[in-house]
């Protein structure tokens, strides 16, 4: 079980209920998920394709703990991209 | 804060009998309710409707406020439940069913790492935030560290069977205590805690907000806690709206008051006969007499169909007869004994007619002691023998009966085992009448009251035939009568006993005591010693 992630651990949350909220979602998950799969695809996937992919994963992913934000985003982001490959 | 409101609740048993009738009651905002009565009385069903398991057969219960309960078998929990299960059991609905979606998310992620799953896991995570789960997770954490003296991350997949009773108790009362709900069911909370424990709950009961009814057999935390007494007897309760000091006056007089009403009630019937029957007499000469005659016949019958008045309870008797037999003069002796991880090598020497108490904190070893001297598979180093002609008997409430669920206790006498003959109905009823069982001889184990349970296991001591009583707690779950009778029966018990014991008033009918200190060593006292303090041990 991938629990007792704090809910603040990772960077200021992005997301308001008030509405205000940025409108490029940019936070720690999204800079870790990118250096990550920035590597990890180097040479089969433009880096700009990635960045976007991301961002999209983060963007859908709103509304997750910011905790458990990291992983999730890069779960799915690699889960798309391998898609894309495919 | 938050209220229950009893009205009216009426429960029958499966087998036709009536247990519960006509109950009134309320705990009101911040009160420390007791709930007390006779083994077998009806106290955990009644908690049981209360908390909404059972719905009564008639009435109803009202109540704000989270409801956190605590049930009267754990410290006695024998199965794989994991630490992290019994803390997502005891939380608020909400953060349960936010926990139950997120492990079934999981287990799909496990199976199928597609985006519908992903995103159901995102989701459950979600859920789990909005309930509260990752709050509830800070204060497990709490829980464990002061519960166990760890981490939560390091002990919630640790089973609860791999922890002493007290232990487990403590763990659910420090969720429940530490947790958000306002009102508290507690079945039997100071069962298995050791001594320092039993000071430790009647504190924080003092010092909580919260509304706590809770059930308990032990007069010293009685006497501390409660400021008001609900009574489950003679088939419903009633409410001493006192302490616990002026409890027995308040239930002798009541008892009075209600044997004074019968008796009120039975001469006013009489009168009642007498009259119909002189009238009965003088009608047979007289028309004008006829008509009085059937007046007070229909007065005699609507003053009967009234009913009368409840009885006043009947005493409880119970009588264990522990027989044992002459042994050799040594009945136990260890050399160098020492289980392994949990104490000190030490000696010992037990005398044929000893009355050993076994005292130390919760997760000392004591219970291990006394199950290798059972005869039981327990790492050890260093010599331990029994005398001759030492038969030991093992009592241990924790230890679970898996056979024994589905059977009846009538059954179980008829069949014996090994070391204990079985016996035919007659002598199984006349012996389970002695304990008080009778009416519970045809009920499967499973069915069987706490206290119940309790004292069927000490008439399989009785009709083993040991010589050698080895007790684990003996004391807990039993009422306030059934300890006595323990008592008077061990005190002529013709034989050896060791007991562990936390029960602080049973304890000083010993005269040798065997301490298990928290500092690993283990040492004789002549005098009762409870304050060891708990066992800091790497876990
Ligand atoms: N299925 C059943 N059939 C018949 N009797 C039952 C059944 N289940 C429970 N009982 C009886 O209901 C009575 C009340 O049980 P309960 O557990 O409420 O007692 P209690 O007051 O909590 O006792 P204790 O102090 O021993 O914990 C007992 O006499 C028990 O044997
Ligand atoms: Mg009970």
């Amino acid at each position: 079980m991938t629990l007792a992630v704090p809910p603040g651990a990772s960077g200021p949350t992005p997301e308001r209920s008030d509405g205000c909220r940025p409108a490029e979602v940019t936070d720690s998950s999204v800079d870790q998920a990118v250096d990550r799969l920035h590597v990890e695809y180097a040479g089969r996937l433009r880096p700009q394709l990635v960045v976007r992919v991301v961002r999209d994963c983060r963007k859908d992913l709103g509304g997750s703990p910011v905790g458990a934000l990291p992983e999730l985003v890069e779960r799915l982001a690699r889960y798309r991209l391998d898609r894309h490959i495919a | 804060m938050g209220y229950v409101d009893v009205s009216a609740v009426r429960h029958t048993l499966s087998d036709g009998r009536l247990l519960l009738d006509d109950v009134n009651f309320r705990v009101g905002e911040g009160a420390r309710a007791a709930l007390v009565g006779e083994n077998g009385a009806g106290k955990t069903t009644l908690l049981r409707i209360i908390a909404g398991d059972l719905v009564p057969e008639a009435g109803s219960i009202a109540r704000t406020g989270g409801l956190g309960v605590m049930r009267q078998f754990i410290g006695s929990v024998r199965d794989g439940t994991t630490v992290q299960r019994l803390l997502v059991d005891l939380s608020p609905p909400a953060v349960r069913a936010a926990w139950d979606a997120l492990e079934a998310s999981e287990l799909t992620l496990m199976e199928t790492d597609d985006e519908r799953s992903q995103m159901a896991y995102a989701d459950a995570l979600a859920q789990w935030g909005d309930a509260g789960g990752y709050d509830a997770e800070v204060t497990w954490d709490t829980v464990t560290v002061a519960a166990l003296g760890v981490p939560y991350d390091r002990c919630k997949y640790r089973e609860l069977n791999t922890l002493s009773g007290g232990e487990q108790k403590r763990l659910a009362l420090e969720a429940l205590l530490r947790g958000p709900d306002e009102v508290l069911l507690l079945d039997e909370p100071d069962n298995y805690l050791d001594v320092p424990g039993k000071r430790w709950l009647e504190d924080r009961l003092l010092e909580t907000r919260k509304t706590v009814l809770f059930v308990s057999h032990d007069r010293e935390l009685l006497a501390r806690v409660a400021d008001r007494v609900v009574t489950v007897e003679g088939g419903t309760a009633w409410v001493h709206g006192g302490g616990f000091a002026s409890y027995h006056d308040a239930r002798a007089a009541r008892h009075e008051r209600l044997a004074e009403l019968r008796r009120r009630w039975d001469e006013e019937h009489q009168r009642l006969v007498d009259l119909v029957r002189t009238l009965q007499q003088q009608a047979a000469n007289s028309p004008d007499m006829a008509n009085r005659y059937h007046a007070m016949q229909t007065r005699l019958a609507k003053f009967e169909a009234a009913g009368p008045p409840p009885e006043r309870p009947p005493e409880q008797k119970v009588a264990m007869r522990l027989r044992g037999g002459r042994t050799g003069v040594r009945a136990v002796m260890a050399e160098q004994l020492e289980l392994t991880g949990l104490m000190q090598p030490f000696d010992l020497e037990v005398w044929y007619g000893d009355r050993v108490g076994v005292l130390g904190a919760n997760g000392a070893g004591k219970s291990h002691f006394l199950r290798l001297l059972a005869g039981q598979d327990v790492a050890h180093t260093g010599g331990c023998r029994l005398g001759a002609r030492v038969v030991p008997g093992f009592f241990a409430q924790t230890h679970a009966h898996p056979e024994w669920q589905d059977r009846t206790p009538v059954d179980l006498l008829w069949h014996g085992e090994p070391d204990r003959p079985g016996v035919d109905r007659g002598r199984a009823m006349a012996a389970l009448r002695r304990y008080g069982l009778a009416e519970a001889g045809d009920q499967v184990f499973r069915s069987l009251s706490g206290g119940q349970q309790a004292r069927f296991q000490i008439l399989l001591l009785e009709l083993s035939g040991a010589t050698l009583l080895l007790l684990d707690e003996p004391t807990d779950n039993l009422d306030v009568l059934s300890a006595e009778a323990l008592e008077e029966a061990l005190a002529a018990f013709d034989g050896t006993v060791l007991a562990v014991t936390h029960d602080r008033w049973f304890a000083r009918s010993f005269d040798r005591f065997l301490v298990f200190g928290s500092d690993g060593r283990v040492y004789e006292s002549t005098e009762p010693v409870f304050d060891e303090t708990r066992v800091a041990r790497a876990r």
